[in-house]
């Protein structure tokens, strides 16, 4: 059975989307064209309000609404210019900024070194990073990519291209999580928790 | 350790099946196509996950139900023993349709006791060793054959090889991807050397796994070897790492050095950052070729009977009795460092083996908890062999007691 091309292409579109493949895309497809047109309608407006009415922070290239120059964090004099949180992407400002316990900046690099896919440092807010450094000012980078191969060897690159401007460099500790059981931890955590264990103080 | 209870359902012929395994020998009898090495692949696809027939996980679903295009569920259920404790262990392949056209795709659930879990974290809890006569390639056929021999075995001995392995795999995709855009003139070099300490620190963690695994596996087979064929021949496994972490000595580097190395005594750092200074040296090499060209996705294993390279030199005798070696190192290898007898698998053995060595297969085997053996004729059996073992009949995807 062949479907009608506008279904089709928004079957296409959505399977675009990260953690969605053919099955979700075609049943969402589907709940669209069944329910009532204001559902599809408030989506399509959304959708078409998400990149008008926001914009990247010139600084640390957060998301923050149109129309601004700087994110309200960077903006903050309060807050403490002098250590940067490099991250991935500007979901992991809003989990780091939830407990409150941050009160530098922040540097959105959105995205990780990824050569499959094409990504190199080019693409990515490296260079931006390095110049917002060699400005002066900084004291501390805390490289808080995931712990995962890509966000590794990310964290890596940034580590081999701020050395040279005297930073000091730090990355995220790693290992069990609170009120986690050792029992349950799976055995790379494990592993990684015993090669980085600390001296009680 | 032994398997009291197996259940496989829509597992290639075999729609629905129970067996009660008893301990100790099972003789598995019947003619050609009616399904005895399936079930030894059963059995072993609990162990490793995967199958020593193909690589792929789809061609063991029923082919029938498979064809229906409705979700088809491969079950394989068995219950074991181990160290006087019973688990159960259950592998779902399921092949689901997917989205409106006519896609299929399988997805793998393991489950240990009830829970379900990675494949990583069960691994190693039931162990098999199998034996096939078309398993001389891994001592004829490609290298590749036997990185997936030592994978295979390792992966159900070293605990975290299966993860280390697939981390590697990932590591060496990326690597590779960067060193073909490299070649095409697209990035930078400085992002080379972040790859190179992923790759270099992973694989060294693996040649470090295979060193210990070849030179223990090698003095075990060599052992049995000598006496199967009553000290004339000398079996040595040679390991040629792809990157060597040893410094191959001057003006010889092209050949083939049949001298024994002993590479034991080094440790992980050591190889690592020789790895790490290879790739360094490698390159301009790398990057006009676009490639890896070292490390343990290339390393190579070599069987040699006195001195001789058995994959081109072997005959069909001397190959057999070394991989017959070999796979009795393997049990004796799993028991050393899990404790238990794994359970032992052989596929259509005795007719490929002279009087003397069936003789002498039946005593290594004697002590083990549990074997399966597949014939066509009960006569290559010793009566008195098969006065003592379980003797089964299989026929058009059934099982009956003889």
């Amino acid at each position: 059975m062949l479907l009608p091309e506008s279904i089709q292409s928004l079957i296409n579109a959505l399977e675009r989307l990260p953690g969605i493949g053919p099955k979700s895309a075609s049943r969402l497809a589907f709940y669209l064209l069944r329910a009532t047109d204001d559902v599809a309608d408030d989506l399509a407006l959304a959708l078409a309000n998400l990149k008008k009415n926001t914009a990247f922070c010139e600084e640390c290239f957060n998301i923050t609404e149109a129309g601004r120059e700087r994110c309200e964090i960077c903006e903050s004099t309060r807050r403490d210019g002098s250590v940067i949180c490099v991250v991935e992407e500007a979901l992991d400002v809003l989990a780091l900024e939830r407990t409150g316990g941050f009160q530098g900046k922040y540097h959105v690099l959105q995205g990780v070194l990824s050569p499959i896919e094409g990504i190199g440092p080019d693409d990515l807010k490296i260079k931006q990073l390095i110049a917002r450094v060699a400005r002066g000012g900084v004291q501390e980078v805390i490289l808080a990519t995931n712990p995962s191969m890509e966000g590794d060897a990310t964290a890596l690159y940034l580590r081999q291209q701020l050395e040279p401007l005297g930073v000091r460099v730090t990355r995220l500790a790693r290992g069990l999580p609170m009120g986690g059981d050792l029992e349950y931890a799976d055995q790379n955590t494990l592993l990684r928790a015993l090669s980085g264990r600390q001296e009680m103080s | 350790m032994f398997l009291k209870h197996l259940s496989l359902t829509n597992f290639r012929k075999f729609t629905r099946l129970d067996l009660d395994l008893p301990q100790g020998v099972i003789l598995l009898t019947g003619g050609n196509a009616q399904g005895k090495t399936t079930l030894l692949e059963a059995i072993y696809f609990l162990a490793a996950f995967t199958s020593f027939q193909t690589h792929a996980d789809r061609q063991i679903v029923n082919l029938e139900e498979a064809k229906k295009g409705s979700l088809t569920v491969t079950r394989l259920v068995a219950e074991f023993q181990r160290e006087k404790r019973r688990h159960r262990l259950e592998v779902r392949l399921i092949l689901e349709p997917v989205g409106v056209l006519n896609g299929q795709r399988l997805r793998k659930e393991i489950l240990l006791d009830g829970v379900k879990k990675p494949a990583g974290d069960v691994l190693g809890q039931f162990n098999a060793v199998i034996f096939v006569p078309q398993m001389s390639q891994i001592i004829e056929g490609a290298p590749e054959e036997r990185r997936r021999y030592l994978n295979l075995a390792l992966a159900q001995s070293v605990p975290a090889y299966a993860r280390v392995l697939g981390e590697y795999n990932q590591a060496l995709t990326q690597r590779n991807a960067l060193l073909k855009a490299l070649s095409e003139g697209l990035g930078g070099r400085d992002q080379l050397e972040v790859w190179d300490e992923a790759l270099s620190r992973l694989g060294a963690q693996i040649i470090l796994w295979r060193i210990g695994a070849i030179q223990r596996i090698e003095h075990l087979a060599a052992r049995v070897h000598h006496e199967l064929t009553h000290g004339t021949e000398i079996l040595r496994l040679a390991y040629e790492p792809a990157y060597d972490p040893l410094p191959k000595p001057n003006g010889q580097l092209g050949l083939r050095m049949n001298t024994v190395v002993d590479r034991s005594h080094l440790e992980l750092d050591e190889i690592q950052s020789g790895f790490r200074a290879r790739l360094k040296e490698l390159r301009n090499e790398e990057i006009a070729r676009g490639v890896t060209t070292i490390g343990p996705h290339r390393d190579e294993l070599r069987f040699l009977a006195n001195d001789i390279d058995l994959g081109d030199y072997g005959s069909r005798g001397q190959i057999r009795t070394a991989l017959l070696a070999l796979k009795l190192a393997e049990v004796n290898w799993l028991k050393e460092r899990s404790g238990e007898w794994p359970v032992i698998l052989l596929d259509e053995v005795m007719a490929e083996l002279d009087l003397q060595r069936r003789a002498d297969l039946l005593k290594y085997i004697g002590g083990s908890e549990q074997a399966l053996f597949t014939t066509t004729d009960l006569k290559l059996f010793a009566p008195e062999f098969v006065e003592k073992a379980e003797v089964w009949k299989v026929e058009s995807g059934r099982v009956e007691k003889a």
